[in-house]
């Protein structure tokens, strides 16, 4: 069409196409609804289609509205009284009267007159007859998934007897009304095998099914139920299927398929969630708002994962971003769509659904919802309570250690330090200028620092900062404050080393980038030890000092100059350690009964990596290396020179006055460095306190803000904006107002879709629940009620039994949403519990067994294949969450193996594990010789196949009691008669072709052979097939 | 044309078989209704089995030679002479963001020299002598464009017919509409060196059941299927007996269960499974080709030697009713600076990088051409040459292209395809755009599923509420392309 066609239209009217954004709103409120509700069944291109159409008037574009039908023009803009469609909606024509069967309310008659008084807005373009299908979004909510609940009661059956649950009586009465007849129960054994697949995805234990079979109590089954729900084993079986639908994956799929390392934590989250039994209706909220409802915290940002677990491209470039973005909100609406309500909306994106009522705006309105998220990390620290409990033992066992140590200091040390002095006490190295400070106490901020045996303190990591901590004075500066104490007088001169290490970036001693440091300021303090001493504390007065290295900008005197805008720093020497060396001017005599040192390092942005501290008692600068006069002295005479430990020369001092209280402390510590037990008590509290635990925080791929507005594309094409969207929900879905949801001010539209989604009375809620109840329902039943889970739509299956997935899903939000109980609900059932009877008559009159009157045997999940195979092998692994495991070979069960979306686990894969791209509601069970030849040839299953004969073996030592044991262990019963003939057949086969008749070789060939036997079991259908 | 041998004493059902035979003395209608029967009836048992098309296949076929990373079009098989006229000068109305980097938007000629061949006329240039002495075999389009503007996308675009991944490839779609004539082989094979980017996401069967899945032979490894080896320690009679009691047992098991066939299916798939160790070692066993025949493909030169072989094991999997088969030439013969992921991809050097991967993929893919024609079976097998763009017709850097998605071309040869040199669509005087009869790649996938006899509307597949194409909603059969 082109620019003439739509002139042309626009110059018959009193007003321009282009209407206002008003006008167009108050066409869409209340114009469109009653044109597609009174008129378009008969006057709309559906209705030509139908052979409905009447009078050649279309009304389902403007331009067919203004050309009108068989009698004229329906319209003239701006005139109501001179338009024939609005004397036919008065009826004040008797020969035209619209709709013909009743009038109009007056308001609406209104509504149209001030229509066309005000110029036709209306933005239904295209020529007369052209018209795409509109939805008449009320009409279409009695539609079987839109409308509410229905609360029918459980119908009466003939049969009561049989029903053992209201479930059971709808079930029946449908399967009366066919003349088909319910199975007969299960055998308990088979019914076990059953319960605990569904529940865990594992098979029972011959213990546990001892166990249950030994229960004869008419309860045995429930409280067996129960224990499986109870079992944390359901929350990985359960979660797995979850994930299928939100195509969980730990990677970005294209083109480097970047890895993820956060992305486990929406996982372990599903599980936690499902094991606690969360209701649905906030498992839902968490995954759509989890940090917006619980900002800062670790669930919230681990739950809405769920946003941004599908694919999404590691490279970008200007010409695709905007295109990837709504790529990237229709990944998030798709999957929305498809897990939970069980609707297909990306459709919409381009145009308005072909067959369930969405109109193209309900997509964007739904996409401005997530306008402002996008895929994005953020550290937490995921197990707060198990860090707190860490903490707290270690603070007791620090306790303990230290009473330990007082009670040295107090009843032996005085002991030890006699033996000691009185032993021949060592000499100080001649050559010490310097002694390496040993540190007593440590802290930072902005950094964790550690103090290591050596005297070296050592950076650790940054801090997780806390949001609601108030920031500081200025963040750019990081302080680090570390305390040494000393007994000697007259210090004169103190040395602080940058000590390089491989850990650091450049190999440091700086955490810059480049390896370099920044030193802004540099204090030492001296206060008294002895708390008998009222001396104040003094702030020592620091020569300009000297360095090994230093930019010429940036000298070390900036490190004194008490100015922290200035620093000392050197740029070019990563790798190579730095010093310097601060004269105390005049000295400092030290305080008596001790001193603590206390020293402050202000860091601007980038601190030392690793440092030491040392002082010295003697002349400073040396005496011999004074030059008089310039050039200035040397420096590297000044870090010449020995280095030792402080303890001697402090033990020395000390033994010059006594050991009182206040230096107890301080005796064992320099005591331990030359006597053993002292060593031993001194070293297990420093130690110890060296490994406070730390939190662990964790990087979480999640949501986080950013992102631009979301507008409205004709065609789905980003170069076709059609105005700003604005959040708000499927239509057909919320008989409220949006407001009812959005309404405060503040409120995140991602709460708001939340609260609409899980809202039964006027959101999606009712759909919701259905979608989920019929999910529960699938998996037990191995059908759902409607045979499409992830379709509720026009295209999906009609449910078979409507009435009952009304029913389940309205006990269900009446039980609060809870998951467990609805497990309960549908395996308490007879129909649960039948078996598969072969019934020819019901076999003719229900070939698909629609109606239930048997349970078909279904072959497990890839992930149920290869857990079960590691049950039976008894090397599965039960640790749960936490870090994928990446070698295939790794015994955890198989939810916790990495899903990388290019590189896919294969055994998983070929059997019909989806390829998490998108969400999948019924996975199928293929059927290829390739499965077969894994299970024949692959290490892995002939591995379990020697496993489970080893165990079966080792529980019974003949061939029948090691079938009998194989049986129990596989197939969770024992053989018939028969099976004991035919294993025990094979099983001397195979010995026999294996050397057995060799006696020499026999037990090996025996056990070989018994491994033979149990691979045809674990190849067999019985294995893989639950009945 | 095959035959399935039956190593082993196991005896497939050969009713099909016997049907075509009988067939032959019924009308044809008689037998569709027969073979209709029996393919519904079966279908439950193996949707693998050969399924009618739409209507008479002009391919039985496809093999499509991708060459990954996206060879230029202006340096192989587009001749612009305007381009080697005005190098270096200012390219009218380049868009220096067109490609995936940023170009200079000047001129870049093509460094190699150009000759023209067959009897056609057609211009090639001179990096690929081999292919070159079959231009008369061959149909170009040269308007090709995708969306996707950087490797993974567009792979994903030009395998699976949009740039997002999780649809089926072309492969699957295929396999689930015809279904495969050796059941001992995969239907849908993939041959790769180290992995295009995109990996497996380029070859997914996406939303269809995994029965359709590629089998990918990665041509590094030893053992080109996962447990397709018996093990070590088992013999055959050990696993013949094996397999014999799992048929024992299992078929006492679905006795007890009436009407469920995939527990038949799955007996089956055991016999198959041991049909199939012997039947696909045999399959890619190219040291049983003559000597003149691996010297043909440049099987054990050095440059030559990985994709000489899987051009080799590509005829022989045709020869044993594979049905459609890929493969992703890797590496180029190295020293060139390309990657192997990649690597056609020449965004520093155009000349030393597509001489290198020239050097690897020309004389097999010609050689495959060549072969396929001399034992009659080009004329069933649909050839497919081309990358996942083409590149920018300005420099990037001085020497370099980037990538293209406006303008690349493909070549088609057997089939049914015209043939005989035929030039479809054309790009502008510079190669930087296609302009003229431009070809999508929903266009190409309908022209493929015609010629495989098949109506690329009508090939749909019910996926959470929508019935989904190859060709999404799009798609046009190039007519004036095929024979």
């Amino acid at each position: 069409m082109g620019w003439a066609v739509l002139l042309g239209a626009a110059a018959g009217a009193a007003e321009p196409v282009a209407a206002s954004p008003e006008a167009i709103a108050f066409f869409e409120k209340k114009i469109r609804p009653v044109l597609a509700e009174s008129c378009y069944k008969c006057h709309s291109v559906e209705a030509k289609a139908q052979g409905k159409l009447k009078g050649g008037l279309f009304l389902d574009t403007r331009e067919g509205v203004l050309a009108g039908g068989d009698t004229g023009p329906a319209v003239v803009p701006g005139k109501p009284d001179a338009s024939l469609l609005v004397k036919a909606v008065r009826w004040s024509d008797p020969d035209m009267e619209m709709p013909p069967k009743h009038k109009l309310a007056d308001s609406i008659i209104a509504d149209i007159a001030k229509w066309v008084e005000i110029g036709l807005p209306d933005p239904r373009l295209g020529p007369k007859g052209s018209a795409k299908r509109e939805i008449n979004v009320a009409q279409e909510r009695g539609f079987r998934s839109f409308k509410p609940l229905a609360a029918g009661s459980p119908p009466e059956v003939k049969n009561a007897a049989w029903a053992r649950s209201p479930v059971d009586r709808f079930v029946l009465a449908r399967q009366e009304a066919a003349g088909v007849t319910p199975s007969a129960p299960l055998s308990r054994e088979k019914l076990a095998r059953r319960a605990f697949f569904d529940l865990t995805g594992l098979p029972p234990s011959p213990e546990e099914l001892a166990e249950f079979l030994k229960d004869q109590s008419s309860d045995a089954f429930p409280k067996l139920v129960d224990r499986l729900l109870a079992s944390p084993r359901y929350g990985e079986r359960w979660g797995r299927h979850w994930l299928d639908l939100v195509r969980y994956a730990e990677s970005n799929g294209y083109e480097f398929d970047a890895y993820r390392n956060g992305a486990y934590h929406y996982r372990d989250w599903v599980i936690r969630a499902l094991n606690a039994d969360m209701p649905y209706s906030d498992f839902v909220r968490w995954q759509l708002a989890g940090d917006k409802i619980e900002p800062g915290s670790y669930d919230g940002a681990a739950a809405t994962g769920f946003l941004v677990a599908g694919p999404y491209p590691g490279q970008l470039t200007a010409k695709t971003e905007e295109r990837i973005r709504y790529d990237q909100l229709d990944d998030m609406l798709s999957t929305i769509g498809s897990s939970m309500l069980g609707l297909t909306v990306e459709c919409v994106r381009c145009h308005e659904h072909k067959y369930d009522p969405i109109p193209h705006p309900d997509y964007y309105a739904l996409a401005a919802v997530f306008g402002k998220t996008v895929h994005g990390t953020q550290q937490h620290t995921p197990e707060k309570e198990a860090a707190k409990a860490e903490l707290d033992a270690h603070r007791a066992t620090l306790g303990t250690l230290v009473a330990a140590l007082r009670k040295f200091e107090t009843e032996q040390l005085p002991a030890r330090l006699e033996k000691w002095s009185q032993a021949a006490v060592p000499k100080p190295a001649p050559d010490p200028r310097w002694q390496t400070l040993d540190v007593v106490e440590v802290s930072g901020t902005q950094a964790i620092l550690e103090s290591k045996p050596d005297g070296v303190v050592a950076f650790v990591a940054r801090p997780k900062l806390d949001p609601k901590a108030k920031p500081a004075n200025d963040p750019n500066i990081i302080t680090y404050t570390v305390v040494a104490h000393t007994f000697q007088k007259n210090i004169k001169a103190v040395r602080l080393d940058a000590i390089p290490d491989k850990k650091l970036p450049k190999s440091g001693p700086g955490l810059a980038g480049d390896g370099s440091f920044n030193l802004a300021d540099f204090s030492v303090t001296a206060s008294p030890a002895n708390a008998g001493n009222k001396a104040a504390p003094v702030k020592l007065k620091l020569t300009p000092g000297q360095a090994r290295f230093a930019e010429k900008e940036m000298p070390v005197a900036n490190a004194v100059d008490a100015n922290p805008a200035t620093g000392w720093r050197a740029k070019d020497k990563p790798g190579v350690e730095n010093s310097a060396a601060f004269a105390i001017q005049g000295g400092f005599p030290g305080f008596d009964g001790g001193t603590v040192l206390t020293f402050r390092f202000d860091f601007r942005a980038d601190a030392i990596g690793r440092l030491r501290l040392a002082m010295t008692t003697e002349p400073f600068p040396p005496q011999a290396d004074v030059i008089i006069g310039p050039p200035a002295p040397q420096v590297a005479d000044v870090f010449a020179g020995g280095a030792d430990f402080q303890h001697l020369r402090e033990l020395r001092a000390m033994l010059d006055g006594k050991l009182v209280d206040a230096n107890r402390a301080d005796a064992v510590r320099w005591l331990s460095r030359f006597d053993e037990p002292s060593k031993k008590v001194f070293n297990a509290v420093a130690d110890h306190a060296r490994k406070v635990p730390q939190p662990k925080p964790a990087e979480v791929y999640t949501a986080v803000s950013g992102g631009r507005d979301v507008f409205l594309l004709r065609r789905g094409e980003v170069d076709s904006k059609e105005g700003k969207a604005t959040p708000g929900f499927i239509q057909v879905l919320a008989t409220k107002e949006p407001g009812r949801w959005l309404a405060q001010p503040e409120r995140d539209p991602r709460i708001a879709l939340g609260d609409w989604m899980a809202d039964s009375e006027g959101g999606a809620g009712h759909l919701l629940a259905r979608v989920i109840v019929n999910r529960v329902w699938k998996h037990h039943f191995g059908r759902g009620i409607v045979a499409t889970p992830n379709d509720f739509g026009a295209q999906g299956a009609m449910p078979t039994h409507p009435e009952l997935l009304d029913f389940l899903a309205g006990e269900f939000i009446r039980g609060g949403w809870k998951l467990k109980p609805l497990h309960r609900l549908m395996m308490l059932t007879a129909a649960y519990q039948q078996g598969a009877d072969a019934n020819v008559q019901n076999q003719q009159r229900d070939p698909e067994n629609k109606l239930l009157w048997q349970m078909s045997s279904r072959r497990l999940e890839a992930e149920a294949i290869r857990d079960a195979l590691l049950s039976v092998g008894e090397k599965l692994d039960t640790k749960m969450f936490g870090s994928p495991e990446t070698a295939v070979e790794s015994p955890r069960r198989s939810v916790y193996l990495r899903v990388k979306r290019s590189e896919l686990v294969p055994f998983l894969t070929l059997f019909d594990a989806p390829d998490a791209t998108r969400s999948i509601g019924d996975r199928g069970a293929t059927t290829l010789p390739t499965q077969a030849l894994t299970m024949l040839n692959s290490p892995f299953v002939r591995d379990m196949a020697g496993r489970l004969a080893k165990r079966a073996l080792a529980k019974g030592a003949t061939p029948e009691a090691a079938i009998e044991q194989m049986f129990l262990i596989a197939f969770s019963r024992p053989p018939t008669a028969a099976e004991r003939a035919k294993f025990g057949g094979y099983f001397l086969k195979q010995k026999e072709t294996m050397g057995g008749a060799d006696p020499n070789l026999a037990a090996q060939a025996a056990e070989k052979a018994f491994a033979a036997t149990c691979l045809v079991a674990l190849a067999s259908n019985e294995f893989i097939y639950v009945d | 044309m095959f035959n399935h041998h039956t190593p082993g004493g196991l005896v497939l059902p050969t009713r099909r078989k016997f049907l075509q035979q009988v067939g032959q003395g019924f009308g044809s209608l008689a037998l569709a209704t027969l073979l209709n029967e029996e393919t519904r009836a079966a279908s439950a048992l193996n949707p693998l089995l050969p399924k009618r098309p739409d209507f008479a296949p002009r391919a039985k076929a496809v093999i499509w030679l991708f060459m990954t990373g996206a060879p230029s079009h202006m340096d192989t098989f587009d001749y612009k002479p305007e381009l080697q006229k005005r190098s270096g000068q200012v390219l009218p109305g380049s868009d220096p963001k067109t490609g995936f980097f940023t170009t200079s938007g000047k001129i870049l000629k093509s460094p190699f020299g150009w000759q023209q061949h067959g009897q056609s006329g057609t211009w090639v240039s001179d990096i690929l002598p081999h292919m070159a002495r079959h231009v008369d075999d061959m149909t170009f389009i040269h308007s090709c464009y995708v969306k996707g503007n950087n490797h993974a996308p567009a792979s994903i675009e030009l395998m699976c017919g949009t740039n997002i991944p999780g649809r089926p490839s072309s492969g699957a779609w295929v396999t689930y509409g015809l279904g495969t004539e050796n059941q001992n082989l995969p239907a849908f094979v993939v041959m790769h060196d180290r992995k295009p980017r995109g990996d497996d996401q380029i070859w997914s069967a996406g939303f269809l059941p995994k029965t359709y899945q590629a089998l990918a032979l990665d041509a590094r490894r030893k053992e080109a299927i996962d447990n397709v080896l018996r093990a070590k320690d088992e013999t055959d009679e050990q696993q013949r007996s094996a397999i014999e009691m799992l048929r024992d047992v299992n078929s006492a098991h679905a006795q007890a269960r009436a009407n469920q066939a995939d527990l038949n299916a799955r007996i089956n798939s055991f016999e198959l499974a041991y049909r199939m160790q012997t039947a696909a070692p045999e399959a890619l066993d190219f040291q049983s080709e003559t000597e003149a025949t691996r010297k043909l493909y440049g099987v054990g030169e050095k440059n030559t030697d990985t994709f000489g072989r899987q051009c080799l094991i590509a005829r022989r999997l045709i020869e044993r009713g594979v049905r459609y088969i890929q493969i992703f030439a890797g590496r180029g013969t190295g020293g060139d600076g390309s990657v192997d992921d990649v690597p056609w991809d020449g965004h520093d050097n155009i000349e030393t990088n597509h001489r290198s991967c020239a050097a690897a993929t020309d004389q097999p893919a010609a050689a495959l051409l060549a072969d396929l024609k001399a034992r009659g079976l080009l004329d069933s097998t649909l050839v497919v040459w081309g990358g996942e763009f083409g590149r920018t017709s300005d420099s990037q850097g001085s020497r370099g292209r980037d990538h293209n998605p406006h303008a690349f071309t493909i070549w088609m040869a057997g089939g049914g395809t015209r043939g005989g040199g035929f030039h479809y669509g054309a790009t502008d005087e510079f190669g930087y755009k296609a302009v003229e009869k431009k070809v999508h790649v929903n266009d190409l996938h309908a022209t493929i599923l015609h010629l495989l006899g098949l109506d690329h509307e009508k090939l749909t597949y019910r996926f959470n509420g929508r019935d989904f194409r190859l060709t999404d909603v799009g798609g046009h059969v190039i007519r004036d392309i095929i024979a």
